[in-house]
């Protein structure tokens, strides 16, 4: 993932064209719902759970992060993408891991719970699918 | 679950199935996609007017009211936000974009039958 060459950016130089367009549209769905569902967790309930509810709007702002930098163009932004998905990635392993062997402190719904069941594994799939797509368009790759 | 909910949960299923087969027969979007994801626009039309008129005539919703009309007026976007995000670049990808509006309508439809009752 971390190539380094010295190519200069090329009109190849994105991520936002072909099977691309889909993951940037399945993000934008999943940064929107997270949004919304870490914003009323935190505005209602965030007393009950504040470990859970920060991590729901740390859920959401990746998903932001991920959305917005695969749909630009460029190195700097190609980078954003990587960092942003590999975040999530851990994100969903770690509170995915977190939520099955201590219930107890994780009791509370977040996207990244039991891996992402509650949204059909998608959260589980998608960081998988991103660092696929991201490693096929890396700045780098030779023009196939 | 109520009428409005099949609705969407047939019209969804139907759209979702048309633009995924159109994907994989590696066809851009076209009428028959469009139209499809704007059917799903037309039955979340249809729920927002009937939950209108049923708060107007005095039905509480169990749940929280503005949840639901988030989650309602959230749904209402989506078709439109895919057909302009599809037709940018018309491949066939763009109607596995198109494919994914009716599930996700249809999760929301029942998300929001959830918070009605």
């Amino acid at each position: 993932m971390t190539a380094t060459p010295k190519t200069a950016a090329s009109p190849r130089n994105t991520r936002n064209t072909g099977p691309g367009r889909l993951l940037i549209a399945v993000y934008a769905v999943f940064a929107i719902s997270a949004t919304a569902r870490a914003g009323y967790q935190i505005l209602t309930k965030f007393s009950e759970a504040p470990l859970a509810y920060v991590l729901s709007a740390l859920a959401a702002l990746v998903y932001v992060v991920a959305t917005v930098s695969l749909a630009r163009p460029g190195r700097t932004w190609f980078r954003v993408s990587v960092i942003a998905v590999l975040v999530e990635l851990v994100g969903v392993i770690v509170v995915g891991a977190l939520s099955v062997f201590d219930a107890v402190q994780f009791p509370h719904e977040t996207v990244w719970s039991l891996f992402g069941r509650g949204y059909a594994f998608i959260p589980l799939i998608l960081p998988v699918l991103g660092l696929v797509w991201l490693y096929r368009r890396r700045p780098s790759a030779p023009a196939a | 679950m109520d009428a409005y909910f099949y609705i969407i949960l047939g019209v969804g299923l139907l759209s979702t199935v048309t633009c995924a087969v159109a994907g994989i027969l590696k066809k851009a979007p076209n009428d028959v996609t469009i139209l499809s994801v704007g059917a799903v626009e037309l039955s979340l039309l249809v729920y927002l007017v009937g939950s209108i008129v049923r708060v107007i005539a005095g039905e509480q919703i169990a749940g929280e009211a503005w949840e639901f009309w988030g989650y309602l007026v959230t749904a209402l976007m989506l078709p439109v936000a895919a057909v302009y995000w599809s037709i940018l670049e018309r491949t066939r990808w763009s109607n596995f974009v198109l494919a994914a509006v009716g599930v996700t309508a249809l999760v929301m439809a029942a998300r929001m039958n959830q918070i009605w009752y």
